[in-house]
This record gives structure tokens, C-alpha cells and sequence, in this order.
């Protein structure tokens, strides 16, 4: 006797209630695909955007100031330049970018606007930020032949001071001494990347150029870009325990936004996935109870045979799992589809809190995605159907037989 | 001549004290090895009752059960489950065929209970099929037979194992005189070939008259004990 052979058989006998069944579990296993797809982009997306915008490593000056309650001063990191040497030989590492943070006030006639300023490596700077810093109405590639010192301001910053390109601004900020400092910049090119926060109050400038507003050759941090994230915390430690005076922090001790959107997308995709395993679970339930009422004069015989009752229940359960295989292919395959239309329509989603600018929905196809999730609602299936069969042992022979 | 199956004293009640149905009372008697016997009664007598008890599918509330001169009346589920699969073969009433089944597959299937080899199973079966006229019929399902069909093919599956104790049931209820006839006269041939004793609960004139012997069941109690 082919045991498989048999199930499939029992299985087409009840066609139209299985057939509901497998779109059930199939439905739901494609719900979770997709879902899960868009979480795993949405994941990896934020973790991109954090390594571009801080680096895979960053180096920090690990001196507190006590004047500061504990924190650091902006302009802390000195040996910066020997690090960045020393980091040069090193075939993992691809750019090491140095960043000083200040800020102050930007002004343009009787305009003027609070500004949180960077002063950087540009050509660098834009290259690794990518798409998720965009430039517009750029005079030359930036910093231009001028010797004169250049800036670029976030949109809408631009806006409020009713600058455009050419433009020339005054820089006014404090130094750490408490002098008051300011240059006179020409507005080269604008950037945008849909944040707020970015696009209202940041600028950008030369590192010399903010060097000399500031009256410090110090920066802020060292922003080490590696060519494979996965070798961050080898090279963590490393250069931990070989520089003194510094702490190294990787791209997930400053990735906030990404740990606060993991945790919340991970609840919502929780309790769906509870949702869905749930109504897999009362499905699968449902089919197999109302087959073993249907066959209980068919179950009886086979007690009446000698058939031992592990192996009734085990008909059973090759049944559910042969439903369970035939939905999670059908599944997997609709999850597919539904992601490779969804990726090539370019569907825009709205802009999230915090941003101005929508994105377009992008779903993941992962096979290690899609065989775990298969694998737990084949689990779930058979996990059902054994809670069912267990009716079975319950038959009564002589009456059902009767 | 060995006694194969013994009853001593055998009730059966249904429901709970204040609601009791006494279904058998006192039934006491024997089966010898080979022998044909009848139980005949009218319906409600408890016919059933008895076979399902001597048959190992339902439990006497009173009373000791031998087969072979084993007491059995005591055994696990497991037990009697065992007990089933070796010893005892069933014709019912309405064939109980397994619908996923072939013809094959349902005659075949007590002897792959009990770990025939494939080879063997191959041969009894082919054998049996022709015995009973079955063999155009081998691949073919239980919804493609007829009654008759289906009646054989139940008989076929209770002796493939040579079983010591067949039950059954009104096994002529599902046929018209000429294919009841032509079954009790192949469980006869087949009794005689293997030896195996029957018990068969009828009140079809046909097969009681067919039987060595007949015991007669009147509202639980054995009219004629022996």
C-alpha cells in the first residue's frame, strides 16, 4: 500500500473543502512573504542610510569634559590625522572621512537662521552618502577651483535665508574658548535628503573652512566606510584595544531610527503573523475534524482491522501535510508574483513622520525568508492536524461501524 | 475437536444506573475450530452486540471472553488491537470497504498489517482475486463495484490472512439470493480450505440453514444455550 499515494486520494475525495483550506493557508503564507519582504527592505534600507551617514565605524574622542556635565566637546578628536594614516593600510577599510561639527548662526542681509554645520571632505562626502543626499543647482563640482571659502545649505535652509547659488553668507559661530568667530562663505549648491531636520538647519563646508571659523584643526569624528559591514566588529575590536584615547562605536550604536523602527515593525509583524498562524491553525483544525466525522465509519474499520492507532492518526497527518506542501508552494509562488509586480510598478509610499518625502515600496524575496515562514506554517499545520486526530482515538468502533 | 472461541456468562449494559439498557444477559457458549455457527434473532436482539464483543471491538460490562483458551476479555486496547490484526476477520454488514483503496489494496491491506513480505502478499492476493472472480476487477475502486462486487471483496479481505475466528455481520443483507448464495458457498469452501471458524449473525433463512449450528438471541438472552 502507498501511504502517499493513499492520502492524496483522501485529499481529492474532499476537493472543494480542501481546495479552501489550501487558499486559506496559502493566503496567509503569502500575507506574511510579502509583509515580510517589505520589513526586511524597509530593515535594510535604515541600515544602509545609518552606515552612509556615519560609516560602518566611527572614532571618537573618549574624554569626557567635566564643564560639560559629562559630554564631549564637539571639536575633541586631535590625533586624527595619524589614525586616518594608520587606517589607510588597512585592505578592509575603503574611505575614512574626518567630520567637525559645529554650529551658529547663518546670515544673508537681515535674513538669518540657527545653523548645525559640518565641515568635511565633499567629494567624499556626497559619494558615500549617495542617493540619500541629494545635490541641487550646484555651480562646479564642489569645492569649485575658488579659493574663497564655499558652503552648501540644506533646501529649505536656502529658502528661509532666500539664498541661491553664487550667493555670498556670513558664518557666525563661538569657538570653544568663548570668542565669537565669523566667515564670509559663497553659496556653491544645495542638498536635500527628505529629513526636516537635515533639509532646514545643516550646512556644509570644507574642513579648512570650518577649521578656520572654529580656530581648531580638531574634528568631531572619524567616519571609517569598510568594503563588507559584516567586518565591523573584527575591525571594532582591533582598533579599540590599538589607539589610545578614543572610543570606536559601530553603525548600530548610532543607529537609533533603525532600532526604534525595527522593534516597532517587528510587533506589528508579530501579531500578524499570530493572526495569520491562528487562522491557519483553526483551518487546518476545521478540515481535518470535519474529514475524521466523515470518515469515522472508515477509521472504525481500520481499528477493526488491528490497525495500531498511531498509524490512523498518521494518515491523517500525511494528509495535512500534503495540503500544507501544496499551499506553501502555491504560497511562495503568489508571494513572488505579488512582490516582482510590486517592485516593478514603483509603487510610492507616503512620506514616514519625520520625513517630507515619500519611497517607493521595494519587497525583499528572500528564500531563507520564504522557506523559515514555510517551515513554521508547515509546523503549524501539522501541529493542528495531530490536535485533531487525537478525535480519532476517541471513536467508538461498534457504533461508528454499526 | 479444539474449542476456538468460549463465552462464559457475557453481559452487555448501556447507559449509566438510573437509565440502564441490558443489551445481552448471561450469554454462555462455545465455537469449535472450523465450525460454522449461526446467530440468528430479530432486530434489537443484540446480535451485533455479541459479535462486536466476540470480535474484539466493544468490551462485555460482565463476564469472561476465551479464544484458544486464552482469557481476553481483560486485554489493553493495544491487546485486543494486536489480537484483531492475527486472529479475527471481519465481513460487515455494509462491506466497510476502504474508499481510497483499490480492490487490491483493500485485500492486501490485512496482510501488510502483519508484515507479509511484498512477495507473498502479491501471490495470496492474486490468488484470492481469482478465487473469487475478482481479478478483472483488481485496480478498480470500491464506488466502481457493485454490491455483490463489494460483498466479495469484503469477504476476500476477512480470510487473506487465514484468520482462526471470522465475524459476520448479515454478510447476505446487500445481496440478492443468487450472489448470497454464491458467497456463503465460497466462505464454506474457504472454511474448509483454511479451517477457520465462523460465526455469523443472519436472519436470512440462507445462511442459517447454510450454518452446522444456530443459536437463537431473544431480547438479550440465549434462547437455546448450549
Amino acid at each position: 500500500m502507498n501511504g502517499p499515494l493513499i492520502a492524496l486520494r483522501n485529499i481529492l475525495r474532499d476537493g472543494t473543502r480542501v481546495i479552501s483550506t489550501l487558499l486559506i493557508i496559502a493566503t496567509g503564507l503569502t500575507a506574511l512573504l510579502v509583509s515580510g519582504g517589505f520589513m526586511l527592505s524597509t530593515y535594510d534600507s535604515l541600515q544602509e542610510i545609518t552606515m552612509r551617514t556615519e560609516g560602518h565605524l566611527i572614532v571618537i574622542d573618549d574624554t569626557p569634559d567635566p564643564l560639560l556635565g559629562g559630554s564631549h566637546q564637539q571639536l575633541s578628536l586631535s590625533n586624527w590625522q595619524t589614525i586616518r594614516e594608520s587606517l589607510w593600510n588597512d585592505d578592509r577599510v575603503l574611505r575614512v572621512l574626518p567630520r567637525a561639527r559645529f554650529e551658529g548662526v547663518v546670515s544673508k542681509g537681515n535674513r538669518s537662521a540657527v545653523f548645525f554645520g559640518s565641515g568635511v571632505d565633499p567629494k567624499e562626502e556626497f559619494r558615500v552618502h549617495g542617493p540619500f543626499l541629494r545635490t541641487t543647482a550646484v555651480l562646479d563640482p564642489w569645492p569649485t577651483s575658488s579659493q574663497r571659502a564655499e558652503v552648501m545649505l540644506g533646501v529649505q535652509l536656502a529658502r528661509t535665508l532666500d539664498a541661491t547659488s553664487g550667493d555670498l553668507l556670513t558664518l557666525h559661530a563661538v569657538r570653544s574658548n568663548g570668542e565669537s568667530a565669523e566667515a564670509v562663505v559663497r553659496l556653491v549648491g544645495l542638498y536635500q535628503n527628505g529629513t526636516p531636520a537635515i533639509d532646514n538647519h545643516t550646512l556644509m563646508v570644507t574642513l579648512s573652512t570650518s577649521a578656520a571659523l572654529m580656530g581648531s584643526d580638531n574634528i568631531s569624528q572619524l567616519s571609517i566606510y569598510l568594503d563588507k559591514k559584516e567586518e565591523s566588529a573584527a575591525l571594532q575590536h582591533s582598533l579599540q584595544a590599538s589607539i589610545d584615547g578614543v572610543t570606536v562605536q559601530s553603525w548600530q550604536q548610532r543607529a537609533t531610527l533603525y532600532h526604534k523602527v525595527k522593534s516597532l515593525y517587528d510587533r506589528i509583524f508579530g501579531v500578524m503573523a499570530v493572526i495569520i498562524l491562528t487562522v491557519v491553525f483553526l483551518a487546518i483544525t476545521n478540515t481535518i475534524s470535519l474529514a475524521i466525522y466523515q470518515r469515522r465509519s472508515e477509521i472504525a474499520t481500520l481499528s477493526a482491522l488491528g490497525t495500531p492507532p498511531p498509524q490512523i492518526y498518521a494518515n491523517f497527518i500525511l494528509e495535512a501535510f500534503i495540503i500544507s506542501i501544496a499551499a506553501t508552494t502555491l504560497g511562495m509562488l503568489l508571494a513572488y508574483a505579488i512582490s516582482h509586480a510590486i517592485n516593478l510598478a514603483e509603487i510610492m509610499m507616503p512620506a514616514p513622520p519625520g520625513k517630507t518625502e515619500g519611497y517607493p515600496i521595494f519587497i525583499y524575496i528572500s528564500w531563507h525568508h520564504y522557506l523559515v515562514t514555510s517551515l513554521v506554517l508547515i509546523g503549524i499545520v501539522i501541529l493542528a492536524s495531530l490536535r485533531s486526530t487525537c478525535r480519532a482515538a476517541k471513536i467508538n468502533i461498534a457504533r461508528a461501524i454499526s | 475437536m479444539t474449542t476456538r472461541l468460549s463465552l462464559n456468562a457475557i453481559s452487555k449494559t448501556f447507559g449509566k444506573a438510573d437509565n440502564q439498557t441490558v443489551v445481552l444477559r448471561d450469554i454462555s457458549f462455545s465455537l469449535d475450530a472450523g465450525e460454522f455457527l449461526a446467530i440468528e434473532g430479530p432486530s434489537g436482539s443484540g446480535k451485533s452486540t455479541l459479535l462486536n464483543i466476540c470480535g474484539l471491538i466493544d468490551h462485555a460490562t460482565h463476564g469472561d471472553y476465551y479464544l484458544n483458551g486464552t482469557p481476553v476479555s481483560q486485554l489493553s486496547n493495544r491487546g485486543r488491537c494486536a489480537c484483531r490484526r492475527r486472529k479475527i476477520g471481519f465481513i460487515f454488514q455494509r462491506h466497510q470497504l476502504i474508499p481510497a483503496m483499490t480492490v487490491y489494496d483493500n485485500i492486501a491491506y490485512p496482510l501488510q498489517l502483519n508484515n507479509v513480505k511484498a512477495k507473498q502478499i502479491k501471490h495470496d492476493v492474486a490468488q484470492l482475486l481469482t478465487t473469487m472472480g475478482l481479478e478483472h476487477r483488481r485496480n478498480h475502486h470500491p464506488y466502481q463495484l457493485s454490491g455483490g462486487e463489494r460483498q466479495r471483496v469484503g469477504i476476500a479481505r476477512a480470510l487473506i490472512k487465514r484468520p482462526q475466528l471470522v465475524i459476520a455481520d448479515e454478510p447476505s443483507a446487500s445481496l440478492d439470493h443468487t450472489h448470497a448464495q454464491a458467497g456463503l458457498q465460497l466462505m464454506r469452501e474457504l472454511n474448509q480450505t483454511y479451517g477457520a471458524s465462523f460465526l455469523i449473525a443472519s436472519h436470512d433463512p440462507l445462511v442459517i440453514n447454510h450454518c452446522d449450528r444456530k443459536l437463537t438471541l431473544l431480547h438479550g438472552f440465549l434462547a437455546d444455550p448450549v
